[in-house]
């Protein structure tokens, strides 16, 4: 199973199983740590966010997708490989948006390179989102 | 020599488009600026440039065919 790092529309739990089944096919990692990124219906200014609509520079997203790959595996030595999933147009509340799965020899350090790789996905993938509001109007919104 | 410019994000509505191609910018200062005399409004707006998918921050000779992009702050995740 190929995995690019960009797809359209909502991450399917359907999608998620499979992505997650592919972990069987390794011997040599003992935990795999998963992180979820999901729409939340905020409320901004008494409007309710519906969706987000989501757009990338998609050549540059894969250039700095890989480079945060390797950054973590050369900072966790014990981690064996990353699996990182982004939406790209619009995603409803409540959907998934971004999937992130890093297997490793033990759990802590698959918990600590999970949790820096999605760190580092917010701060170098350069992805935009658009929220569209329940009366359709949108307003765009950055990582804080 | 032509480059050509990306938008992205907000600045895809400031300047009503995603893509515009530039003749005679022959560096990247020089090319700010003709796209600040195309879309005035979007020396309200905060972004960094990339340079053939790198960004950078001083200003760079450029050559035929490179590719620019205007990438308002990331929004991720």
């Amino acid at each position: 199973m190929t995995i690019n790092y960009l797809i359209k529309g909502p991450i399917t739990p359907d999608f998620i199983t499979k992505l997650i089944g592919k972990t069987t096919e390794r011997t040599d990692t003992g935990g795999h740590s998963i992180f979820l990124g999901q729409v939340r219906a905020d409320e901004i200014n008494g409007k309710k966010v519906r969706a987000i609509e989501y757009s990338a520079y998609e050549a540059m997203v894969k250039l700095e997708a890989d480079a945060i790959k390797d950054t973590i595996l050369s900072e966790f030595a014990d981690a064996r490989s990353i699996d990182i999933v982004h939406s790209t147009g619009v995603v409803n509340a409540g959907e998934i948006s971004l999937f992130v799965l890093v297997s490793a020899g033990h759990r802590k350090h698959a918990i600590e390179a999970c949790s820096k790789t999605v760190e580092l996905i917010k701060v170098k993938l350069p992805i935009w989102k658009k929220e569209i509001f329940e009366d359709s109007s949108f307003g765009w919104r950055q990582n804080t | 020599m032509q480059v050509k410019v990306l938008f992205f994000g907000v600045l895809v509505e400031v300047t009503g488009s995603n893509i515009k191609f530039y003749s005679d910018a022959k560096t990247m200062g020089a090319l700010k600026f003709m796209i600040q005399d195309d879309f005035p409004e979007i020396v309200h707006y905060s972004y960094c440039i990339s340079l053939n998918n790198e960004i950078v921050s001083n200003d760079r000779i450029l050559k035929d065919g490179d590719e620019i992009a205007l990438l308002p702050p990331f929004a991720g995740g």
